[in-house]
């Protein structure tokens, strides 16, 4: 039995198609990522598997239960994070627990005993009896989390769970999730970041324009990652000729010109640096900025989509 | 387990219970909600008694059933669009429970401000104006009764399908104000001429009546008020429910 199956699922609004036929299984106690550009369908998606929205077409399970017609069952065995922290801010955050308790019947004992355990781990538990609405955005993700944990769900569905939080915020959430993992939840995990995904997840399906994609472990994006590195500069001047000298440079596999920059990409950014900035002073030329970003995920997607981590870029020589 | 239907209505009570319980903490029992609950009915009040020499015991089972009204319907479209703007109304649909439950839990926090409301001009009656009641059983029933016909009528419109909670509480004084013109309260049917028959139509008329019926002890009416308020009380109740589950999955 797959912990979440998903069969063509389908969701139309009007005219729009949402997500078109998607279908992918995630196996019991994986760490699955749902990757995708914003707007691409992963809340859509997760809204149909919790129940939120109605499929248009398509089917899905979750623990084998249906999420139309067992909806009970299925409920009863999954939490849900959404991408805003849907907590009362004129509650404690005690009370807030208690009361996910009570939704899930959740017997008090347990529910005291739980809301206990997961106040500490999340380091909530000096502040348990404080209104919620003086928190920071960082401890209401926490408690959101919380909340979708009171009950022991089999399958945790998280919507960018890390979305506005700071640095140690997000560290400390996904270092939560990772224990969870650890544990044996099944965890859904939608995200538009890469990092996120590389370093969490078992296996990342990639959604864009309500298609997915492809669905791939993470060791294969890290290899995409790895080769798609890029150096992005801008000089005084943008002339053809200097942008072919910069796409000449040693190192450079492929290049793509965007608005008064050129993005180059090369295996080895610190060195194809070192190598602008010997142009820039050996042709007389100013550097008006110089960065080493990572792949976009359009990037990524491109080069899963086409099964060639070199193809990357529109331009390519 | 011996009854598997008899425990899963009871587990579903604790949770309409606790929506009741959050909804009594969050919105209703907060200093602005009394505020609203008495003032607008103690202003009804004042413009259509003072100067018109109306028995107590005409005026105080009006003013409580107006007062009732207000309070039980008002809540319900105020916290529901609110919670879907903080998408908390999302936690309660995508937990385990029925429709039904969370349609009765937002009920029954409506139903216990609309009684502790309404308690305000009936003691006001009792003190001040020497109003008895003479049939206290059926004064407390009847309380509890449109109270939950009330708090079922605001829930009901509390399903329109919005984020912003004063397109909702438009549609429910859409509704509200003109009732307490066509229930016999402050004008009567027989003021009313030919128009009369429209009381019959309205909701609050059988509330009315019955707290005139308990407060004067004169029961001859009783049974089919009682049954006006029921077929008002299932028709919002119904309403409600496939409204709220329409919407549900809208999204």
């Amino acid at each position: 039995m797959e912990a979440i199956e998903a069969e063509n699922l389908t969701r139309d609004f009007g005219g729009f198609r949402a997500v078109d036929h998607i279908s992918f299984k995630v196996s019991p106690g994986e760490f699955f990522g749902f990757l995708g550009p914003n707007g691409a369908g992963k809340t859509t998606t997760i809204r149909m598997l919790t129940g939120l929205s109605m499929p248009s077409e398509g089917r899905a399970k979750i623990m084998g239960h249906d999420v139309i017609h067992d909806k009970f069952l299925a409920r009863e065995c999954i939490g849900v994070v959404p991408d805003v922290s849907n907590i009362y801010d004129e509650l404690s955050a005690w009370d807030n627990l208690m009361f996910a308790g009570k939704l899930y019947g959740v017997s008090r004992h347990d529910r005291i005993r739980r809301a206990d355990e997961l106040l500490h781990l999340f380091g909530l538990g000096g502040v348990k009896d404080k209104k919620v609405k003086g928190f920071s955005k960082g401890m209401k993700r926490k408690v959101t989390v919380a909340m979708a944990l009171i009950h022991s769900p089999k399958v945790l569905f998280l919507d960018e769970p890390t979305a506005g939080l700071d640095v140690q915020g997000a560290r400390t959430l996904k270092d939560i999730l990772v224990r969870l993992g650890e544990e044996g939840t099944t965890i859904f995990l939608t995200t538009h970041t890469l990092d996120e995904a590389n370093t969490l997840c078992d296996r990342v399906g990639i959604i864009v324009k309500g298609k997915l994609a492809a669905v791939e472990a993470p060791e294969r994006l890290k290899r995409i990652v790895r080769m798609s590195r890029s150096v992005e500069v801008s000089l005084d001047s943008m002339t053809p000729r200097v942008i072919d000298s910069l796409a000449s440079l040693s190192g450079v596999s492929s290049y793509r010109k965007s608005g008064d920059k050129i993005r180059l990409y090369t295996s080895e950014p610190s060195e194809l640096s070192e190598a602008i900035l010997d142009y820039a002073r050996g042709n007389g030329r100013r550097i008006v900025s110089i960065t080493t970003p990572g792949p976009t995920l359009e990037d990524t997607f491109l080069a899963i989509v086409n099964g060639n981590s070199e193809a990357v870029g529109d331009d390519r020589r | 387990m011996k009854f598997p239907m008899l425990s899963r209505v009871f587990a579903e009570l604790l949770k309409a219970l606790a929506i009741a319980k959050k909804d009594a903490c969050m919105y209703y029992f907060q200093p602005q909600s009394f505020m609203m609950g008495i003032l607008f009915p103690a202003a009804m009040f004042f413009s259509f008694s003072v100067g018109r020499n109306l028995p107590a015991e005409v005026v105080i089972p009006g003013i409580m059933a107006v007062t009732i009204l207000f309070s039980s319907s008002s809540i319900g479209p105020l916290a529901v669009p609110m919670e879907r703007r903080t998408k908390t109304y999302e936690r309660m649909i995508v937990a385990p429970i029925s429709p039904l439950s969370i349609v009765f839990g937002e009920i029954c926090a409506g139903i216990a401000f609309g009684v502790v409301i309404a308690c305000l001009p009936l003691a006001i009656g009792l003190i001040f104006f020497g109003v008895s009641a003479q049939n206290l059983p059926i004064l407390i029933a009847s309380t509890v009764l449109v109270a939950f016909e009330f708090s079922a009528m605001g829930v009901m419109f509390s399903a329109v399908p919005t984020e912003n909670p004063a397109n909702a509480m438009m549609l429910v004084n859409l509704v509200r104000l003109p009732l307490i013109f066509v229930s016999g309260i402050f004008v009567t049917a027989a003021e009313m001429g030919v128009f009369g028959w429209i009381t019959w139509l309205s909701p609050l008329t059988y509330g009315a009546d019955l707290f005139r019926s308990a407060v004067s002890g004169r029961l001859y009416g009783l049974i089919p008020d009682v049954l006006g308020v029921v077929l008002f009380t299932v028709i919002f109740l119904a309403l409600s429910v496939y409204l709220h589950e329409r919407n549900r999955t809208a999204g």
